[in-house]
């Protein structure tokens, strides 16, 4: 009985074994360590992961992708993380990307710092690994940044803050608070840097006046770029630092949903609007820009944005070497300084709102049925 | 006050699968009576008051109910409140976080188009908390009244349904002696007012203190209808309850009766949630080994109570009184404990309190003592699997395999199971709680072998049961209890049933010895 | 007994556990020709152990939490705050990575401590502490890391994206992942012989000869098909090291919760909590332990997983309870507590796993994704209710009791009162401890 029973397993086993023998071909010894060997061609696939559509932004983005890219001539593959999970969803999306065999996977990364794998395995596989719009850090495996300076964006937006108060509230010293975005992105603290080089030598003079007190960027980041918790925050510094009368002027806000949960928290205290910034040019905030309630924006052209990670990505199909931007320090992502093609962003106020949104028509519509 | 019938019941009939639970029962109540139905446990009292209150629709059992004259068929309890006749359970159905008025008037709602009017609801309800003598707040929560006062809160919500018959079931059964004559001495005033009433009681002196007349029920049927006022008194109502002959159904057993081992002194335990109540008092008791201790009492006299508190302190709050083993003292403070210390107990409830009904006859065979057959914390299935059969083969319990699951099984082979679990931890004294319950007659006789044979190896049995017969063929010795003291001990040669019933309804010998 | 039980096991398995068995088997089909083949690809069946390891080792410990009729909310909070101590631990005070992993094991034991404290002592039941310990363990990540990613040595990411090294001689293949493979079969072959032996001895039923011989032999296949997916992937990779980890793991817990007296009593305490009090069951330090055991494997779910991503960050976690609890019920556990198997839950979190696997590699957006992932759920869990109350006594039994009509019951009419007067559990009232 028992002597059967072996000779049967052993059958079965020898079986399989055949079966697995038939399809065994060895492991695949495909994967290069080196990127620059790797040639593109017409129809292969890029792959690109985003972040959650958290944004308007994301959502363009992707139609402005797929539609560039196969233009281009290659195939796209455009994925969302899922909004309950973004890191982890993320980090199988790119997997499943390399996969399907993705030539190039250009990765707006939900958080940048959790994805060393992810691009260790495209590297491993021969993939073009580009940053788009968030770098990735901790890694020496990202071949490219694309991105809009977003030091240069903080300039801006700080400067605008200034050109707005002496607008709209007279002489100073004007009363402001700050706002940064998510500690989990990496841009947040370049652009609350970028405005605080312009602000800083304000606050130290006088003409500016933190009453919070509140100026690391810790103090001002805002998680998850949640309207919820900006709004929150908001209310509770009115409540603590200007309920018993302080005016409040301004408002640095990194972006537009920020700054209209700001202005829902003013306009619900019963404050007088304060010169609030923004970016990103979302259009609900377009409306408020035009009516003044919000006194600016940044446009950063997400299209050009799309258009320069596939147009690099055509360069190197041709074998070329792309102009890129290799030694700004605001591009180190912790291993290296990431190779970067920067673009430049546009301030947009009431006064240029027509002019600067002529590339886009929707933008364009909303600017001026609001004149 | 009128003397014309307002209910007769006409051989009711009525079966559940396999059991006939009324044969053709028939009783009249007189308008404006308080009218009491007496039984033994399991008699069919409560199962007649549910026919008769559209628990169990109409279709579902035989027979005619003439309520005022017309034959009535209800088919739920709506329709039979409808009527006039309102049923208070056992269990209270108030709902213990809302206030009386919202108790009162829960399903019958004072207003308009599903709106409250909680002005008129007010005043109705002092109205009606008047009429039951109840001086609370309306809007008192239920769960800070006594269970006295719920009962009154029931009575009220009654009042309000127009009630015309009223059916208590053990009204005073969960109540202490104050509150039981308020409740009393409020029934005969209903009376008073033209509600008739039907009260369904084990306590002798109170049917006898309150009721007109008096039907008995046994085994299903109708024995008779006594008249209270001609002179009933309450051994003439304990013949009728336990009328039936003793049967020739226990196996022979010649006892073997050795010293005493196991002793309880002075044990008195509080109701867990009342503390007001006690539901031990002061009880002492002695087992002998290979002895068969019998405990009477009705239901709610604190039989399963005092086992439950013994063993670990399953139940309700100790406050006091030691145990005996042996000579020595011994703690019983965990369930844990009370294993340890030889002791086992077999559940009243066995679906409830006994089984797993998730797991197989082997794993339940094991279960409360699995540290026999394990080494290092790990369960050796090998000896799992021969422990199981073993006590599979030993108590003949019908089942494919050992790894089917207890669910599948009878209850009688599941009472087997149970009882093999506990006979796996080899215990010196092994308490049964009603262990025929609810198993068919020939199962009944193979664990009546069961529990003389475990008093033949030299253990303690204390086997507590509702059946007088049961307990009179198997014990050796009885005790009676009633509302939480043993009132009486008998050698089994002295007991009948008439006495024992006795001792079960009153603290006689107590009484008459001081 | 029919075939198709016999196959899939023994005593306890439901129609709903092998019917999942069988979903797992049609999902990998139907992914593998929709796919054109990269399912069952070496990359992508490296890359699903990696992604979704943490999946496989948090079912384990809330099969055993829902066994015993208790939930855990927690897990994802508690992963991420296990994650990031241990991230700051290396890069702030400079620990060795294997101090760090004992540091987080120890962290975990202690969340898990306080968290049955709670349940199992103050009796505040599981839904409510392990809510409140999502925030909490939320807050303390996000407050620890001032909301931001930290990241993590190379030498500790081994434990989430490692694989088992390289040696001997150039076969094709990684030589560990073979080796391993071939002491897997033998393991296979060795124990249904042991286990026939052993029943034999018993007198038990035994299968027929043929039924253990496709069963064994289809666990060998599958195994040796596994060892050359693992094994045939690009240089550098083979058998992940999570994989490791999440197999002895699951190897662990299988014995555990059928061979130990601890096992028993899990199941006992969510059967029957009743039965198992007056069975001398502690239902307090079962209670304890379920709950204190989940956060520790949550801290080792957390941790591999910070490995895996190079870096922990405040929203590390999210969501991990749903996916533990899904996967524990698309196994074939009940709601109820008692029912539920080890493997089941395998099974479970191999389903969803691949569903969404082969959801991303066809292009599904994440949304649909979720949807699907959500009716699926759904689907296991009705398809388990329906086949239990097929032809199954029990059941009905129950219905009829419930109805309080029925043979057991006609006896005890009379009785309910002072059942109902019963504490829930009996364990509740034991409180009183001897002056």
């Amino acid at each position: 009985m028992r002597k059967k029973y072996i000779v049967g397993i052993a059958a079965v086993a020898a079986a399989a074994a055949l079966t697995l023998s038939g399809c065994s071909t060895g492991r695949t010894t495909s994967g290069s360590s080196d990127s620059s060997s790797t040639t593109i061609k017409k129809g292969d696939l890029i792959g690109v992961a985003l972040p959650a559509k958290t944004s308007q932004n994301w959502v363009l983005a992707g139609q402005d992708f797929k539609d560039s890219i196969e233009k281009a001539g290659f195939k796209a593959d455009i994925q969302y993380a899922d909004n309950s999970s973004p890191v982890p969803s993320q980090q199988a999306e790119i997997n499943s990307m390399l996969t399907k065999g993705a030539k190039v996977v250009i990765i707006g990364a939900a958080d940048g710092s959790q994805l060393t794998t992810q691009v260790a395995t495209a590297k491993k596989d021969g993939a073009i690994v580009i940053a788009w719009d968030r770098n990735i850090l901790n890694t020496k495996n990202v071949d490219y940044y694309v991105a809009f300076n977003n030091f240069h964006v903080g300039e801006l937006q700080a400067q605008a803050l200034l050109d707005g108060l002496k607008k709209e509230k007279g002489s100073g010293p004007y009363n402001v608070e700050l706002f940064a975005g998510s500690p989990d992105d990496a841009n947040a603290p370049l652009f609350f840097n970028g405005a605080m080089s312009v602000l800083k030598p304000k606050i130290a003079d006088g003409t500016i006046k933190v009453v919070s007190g509140q100026t690391t960027f810790n103090n001002a980041s805002t998680q998850g770029w949640l309207a919820q918790n900006a709004q929150k925050r908001m209310t509770d510094l009115i409540t603590g630092y200007y309920a018993k009368g302080t005016k409040l002027d301004g408002v640095l806000s990194p972006n537009d949903t920020l700054a209209r949960a700001i202005l829902q928290a003013t306009k619900s205290a019963g404050l007088p609007n304060p010169v609030v910034t923004g970016q990103d040019s979302e259009t609900d905030s377009i409306p408020l820009i035009m009516n003044g309630t919000q006194y600016s924006t940044i446009y950063k052209d997400t299209t050009l944005e799309a258009q320069a990670a596939v147009d690099l990505v055509t360069t190197l199909s041709k074998g070329e070497k792309p102009k890129t931007v290799d030694n700004d320090k605001n591009n180190d992502n912790g291993k290296i300084i990431v190779k970067s093609i920067e673009l430049s962003p546009v301030l947009v106020t009431k006064d240029n709102a027509v002019e600067a949104y002529k590339n886009n028509p929707d933008l364009e519509k909303l600017a001026t049925a609001n004149q | 006050m009128s003397n014309h019938t307002i209910l007769e019941m006409r051989s009711i009939t009525k079966e559940f699968p396999g059991v006939k639970a009324l044969s053709d029962v028939s009783m009249t109540v007189t308008a404006g009576e308080i009218h009491a139905i007496c039984g033994e446990n399991g008699a069919g009292k409560s199962t007649l008051m549910k026919v008769l209150s559209g628990v169990y629709p109409y279709g579902t059992y035989t027979g005619d109910i003439v309520y005022q004259g017309e034959v009535v068929q209800f088919s739920n309890i709506k329709q039979s409140e409808e009527a006039g006749i309102v049923i208070i359970h056992q269990e209270l159905a108030l709902i213990p976080e809302l206030s009386i008025t919202e108790n009162l008037f829960l399903g019958s709602e004072i207003g308009k188009r599903g709106v409250i009017d909680w002005t008129q609801a007010q005043l109705r309800a002092r109205e009606l908390l008047a009429r039951v003598g109840l001086d609370e707040d309306p809007d008192t929560q239920i769960k800070n009244l006594g269970v006295g006062k719920q009962q009154l809160v029931e009575i009220a919500k009654a009042l309000h349904k127009n009630v015309k018959l009223l059916i208590l079931d053990e009204p005073t059964a969960a109540l202490n002696e104050t509150d039981s004559q308020h409740l009393l001495s409020l029934i005969v005033g209903l009376k008073e007012r033209g509600v008739t009433s039907i009260m369904i009681s084990h306590k002798l002196n109170e049917i006898e203190q309150v009721a007109d007349d008096i039907t008995i029920i046994r085994d299903g049927r109708t024995i008779e209808t006594l008249d209270v006022h001609t002179g009933v008194d309450e051994d003439r109502i304990i013949r009728g309850m336990v009328g039936r002959s003793l049967e020739s159904r226990f196996p022979d057993r010649t006892p073997h009766i050795g010293e005493v081992f196991f002793e309880v002194k002075d044990w008195t335990v509080q109701h867990p949630l009342d503390s007001s109540r006690l539901v031990c008092k002061n009880e002492s008791f002695t087992v002998r080994r290979g002895e068969i201790v019998g405990f009477a009492g009705l239901m709610g006299a604190g039989r399963t109570e005092l086992a439950m508190s013994l063993f670990g302190r399953s139940y309700g709050t100790w406050l006091g009184g030691q145990v005996f083993k042996d000579g020595r003292e011994i703690k019983l403070g965990s369930v844990r404990q009370a294993i340890d210390a030889g002791i086992g107990y077999v559940s009243e409830d066995r679906k409830a309190l006994g089984l797993n009904l998730l797991d197989s006859v082997k794993r339940s065979t094991v279960s409360a003592d699995l540290r026999k057959i394990s080494k290092g914390g790990v369960v050796d299935s090998l000896k799992e699997f021969d422990v199981a059969e073993q006590y599979r083969k030993m108590l003949r319990t019908k089942v494919p395999t050992v790894e089917e699951g207890v669910s599948k099984l009878s209850g009688g082979n599941q009472q087997k199971v149970v009882l093999s679990k506990w006979m796996f931890t080899d215990p010196d004294l092994l308490i049964l709680d009603e262990p025929t319950r609810g198993i068919d007659v020939g199962a009944k006789f193979e664990i009546y072998r069961i529990i003389q044979q475990l008093a033949e190896q030299g253990k303690g049995v204390i086997l507590i049961s509702s059946e007088l017969p049961e307990l009179l063929g198997l014990s050796d010795r009885i005790y009676t209890i009633f509302e939480g003291s043993i009132t009486d001990e008998f050698p089994v040669a002295e007991a009948t049933p008439e006495t024992l019933m006795r001792s079960m309804t009153s603290h006689s010998k107590k009484d008459a010895l001081i | 007994m029919n075939p198709l039980r016999q196959l899939f096991g023994g005593r306890g398995t439901s129609a709903g556990q092998y019917g999942m068995i069988i979903a797992l088997i049609l999902i990998v089909a139907i992914f593998e020709i929709a796919t054109g083949g990269l399912t069952l690809s070496p990359t992508n069946v490296i890359n699903v152990f990696q992604q979704y390891s943490y999946i496989l080792i948090l079912a384990l410990g809330m099969v055993m939490v829902i066994i015993a009729g208790h939930i855990d909310l927690s897990v994802g909070s508690v992963a991420a705050f296990v994650g990031i101590i241990v991230a700051q631990a290396m890069s702030q005070w400079h620990w060795s990575w294997w101090e760090a992993i004992l540091l987080g094991l120890v962290i975990g034991a202690l969340v898990g401590a306080w968290q049955g404290f709670w349940v199992a002592f103050v009796r505040v039941p599981a839904f409510i502490v392990t809510l409140a310990g999502q925030l909490i363990f939320r807050g303390a990540n996000q407050w620890i890391g001032n909301s931001t990613s930290v990241s993590v040595p190379e030498s500790y990411q081994t434990i989430g994206n490692g694989f088992i090294p390289d040696f001997g001689p150039n076969t094709g293949f990684s030589n560990g992942t073979l080796l391993l493979g071939l002491i897997t079969v033998i393991v296979l072959i060795w124990s249904e012989a042991r286990g026939r032996a052993k029943r034999r001895k018993m007198g038990a039923e035994l299968v027929p000869m043929w039924v253990s011989i496709v069963r064994t032999g289809i666990l060998v296949a599958v195994t040796l098909f596994g060892t050359y997916l693992f094994g045939a992937g690009s240089v550098g990779t083979s058998f992940p090291v999570v994989a490791i980890i999440a197999g002895v793991l699951t190897i662990l817990y299988g014995f555990i919760t059928r061979n130990t007296i601890f096992g028993r009593q899990v199941y006992a305490v969510g059967g029957n909590a009743n039965a198992a009090a007056l069975s001398g069951v502690s239902i307090r330090r079962v209670n304890f332990f379920v709950m204190a055991n989940m956060s520790l494997l949550a801290a080792i779910a957390g941790m591999v997983y910070v490995g895996y991503a190079g870096a922990s960050g405040p929203a590390d976690g999210t969501g991990w309870e749903l996916d533990a609890i899904a996967a524990v019920f698309v196994g074939g556990a009940a709601v109820s507590g008692g029912i539920g198997t080890v493997a089941g839950s395998i099974v479970g979190a191999l389903v969803m796993a691949l569903l969404q696997n082969g959801l991303q590699l066809i292009g599904a957006e994440s949304n649909l994704q979720q949807i699907i992932r959500g009716l699926v759920l759904l689907l296991a869990v009705a398809f388990d209710v329906y086949s239990k109350t097929q032809g199954r006594p029990s059941l009905i039994g129950g219905i009829t009791r419930g109805l309080g009509i029925g043979r057991d019951r006609t006896k005890a009419t009379d009785a309910p009162a002072q059942v109902a007067a019963l504490p829930k559990s009996i364990d509740d009232q034991s409180t009183v401890s001897l002056p």
